[in-house]
């Protein structure tokens, strides 16, 4: 297929390893952090980090939209779940988050009617199947899936649907990663940038990193020489003493991002003052909730929800993970107590998380060999 | 100590390709058919799977490619290289 089959090429892998290798100084530790689950996934699952020479450490950053969901909206999503006559609809990985007690698949086991969809039109077609019930999706992810949640509900209003409720998780990317930036128990020298978040707010809003904190960051597409080719980037940039931001990725993301996707964006959603990311605490301005337009559409405002914080369980360093402080095999529970079929953190439970990556490809190993 | 037994993979319900939660990973499909009056696109994967699209934050005709995100198309693919 085109713009896929090019782009896993072995020798062009094996070149650009070369390549990295020969722009890296010895001695020298480079602390490179993947933003985005997606990124995360695509590294163990070609064994990319296995291409990197020793001094090259990949950090996993806290892209996964399920990893970050705090226990507490769990709780909240299953007291909504149990409300009578509700049908709520969620993605599938979702419905394995534990929260303080249950998962939602838990709570479907017990009698709630929890649907699994793929996007949040399927979620509008149940509601417009089943008039006489209130219809809620459990809304998450960042700016990737904020425009179909948007737009979904924009299309709920044309169609006159009073039925079709959101439960709104929508994060966006920049506020944890000044978050991170200011946090004082990590380094890092640079950053493959988010490629699809950026296909949509474009790479200008990563600008304030290379200005404001001085660290370069290329905006990344997922395939294994693109991943390649950004790490190069990234360590030509500091090799040069260059700090940019920089597009690998140009067949997708433009500068500006998607404006039409941007406006719907504005039209449906407000920032909200705070919102909380498991292990990284509350962040400011870093969720979305229904602007006030929207408001009729809001299953927190048609339902109360207990709203109760809970921490996060002790064995597990999710939050640790999410910050590259330590790596996933590093946490207590890894692979013992937390596993993908009853995980403990949300790490373990999307595909995209950093210990399901580990999990799944079998990356145990602890020392890695210099190429 | 034996060798441990090789892991199977998990997450059965949604293909570990493309994980539909994931923040930044999208389906790349072609536009094989426009029903303007809905908005919507039938889009097929390279692995023949088709599905209906939203396609109003792109402009896209039959035959192109799109990144598709959770049912919505958002960007075209080379569109700008």
């Amino acid at each position: 297929m085109r713009y896929v089959d090019e782009y896993r090429d072995a020798e062009l892998g094996r070149a650009l390893a070369g390549e990295i290798l020969a722009t890296v100084e010895p001695g020298r530790h480079y602390k490179v952090m993947e933003v985005c689950g997606g990124h995360t996934h695509s590294i163990y699952k070609y064994g990319i980090d296995d291409l990197l020479p020793a001094n090259v450490e990949l950090v996993h950053g806290p892209g996964c939209p399920v990893c970050v969901i705090p226990m507490g909206r769990v709780d909240d999503a299953i007291a909504l779940a149990e409300q009578p006559g509700v049908i709520f609809t969620c993605f599938g990985d979702m419905m394995r988050v534990p929260g303080s007690e249950r998962t939602l698949l838990d709570a479907k086991a017990s009698g709630a009617d929890v649907r699994m969809v793929y996007s949040p039109l399927d979620a509008l077609r149940i509601a417009k199947a089943n008039p006489e019930r209130d219809v809620i999706f459990y809304a998450i992810g960042f700016e990737t899936t904020a425009p179909s949640t948007a737009l979904t509900l924009k299309r709920a209003r044309a169609e006159g649907v009073t039925n079709f409720l959101c439960m709104c998780n929508h994060v966006t990317i920049v506020p944890p990663l000044r978050a991170l930036l200011e946090s004082p128990d990590l380094r890092l020298d640079g950053f493959v940038g988010p490629g699809h978040v950026c296909t949509v707010v474009g790479a200008r809003p990563l600008g304030f990193i290379p200005a404001q904190y001085g660290r370069p960051v290329v905006v990344s597409g997922f395939e294994p020489l693109d991943i390649l080719q950004s790490i190069h980037m990234i360590l030509k940039q500091i090799a040069e003493g260059r700090c940019e931001v920089e597009n690998q990725y140009k067949r997708v993301v433009p500068q500006e991002g998607n404006l039409r996707a941007l406006e719907v964006m504005a039209e449906v959603f407000a920032v909200r003052p705070h919102f909380e990311w498991r292990g990284l605490g509350f962040i400011s301005q870093s969720g979305l909730r229904l602007s006030d337009a929207y408001a009729d559409f809001d299953a927190e405002v048609r339902y109360s929800v207990p709203g109760v914080r809970v921490a996060d369980p002790k064995a597990c360093q999710c939050g640790e993970v999410l910050k590259g402080v330590i790596k996933p095999w590093e946490c207590k529970v890894f692979g013992t107590a937390c596993t993908p079929e009853h995980a403990i953190g949300t790490c373990m439970v999307s595909p995209e998380g950093a210990c399901a990556a580990y999990y799944n490809y079998g990356r145990f190993a602890r020392e890695r060999e210099v190429v | 100590m034996p060798p441990a037994e090789p892991l199977a993979p998990v997450g059965a319900e949604c293909a570990l390709d493309h994980c539909i939660t994931c923040s930044d990973e999208a389906v790349p499909m072609r536009v094989v058919a426009i029903d303007a009056d809905r908005g919507l696109a039938l889009c097929e994967t390279a692995e023949g799977t088709r599905s209906s699209v939203e396609i109003a934050l792109v402009d896209a005709g039959v035959g192109d490619e799109v990144l598709v995100h959770a049912g919505v198309a958002l960007q075209r693919v080379g569109a700008l290289a």
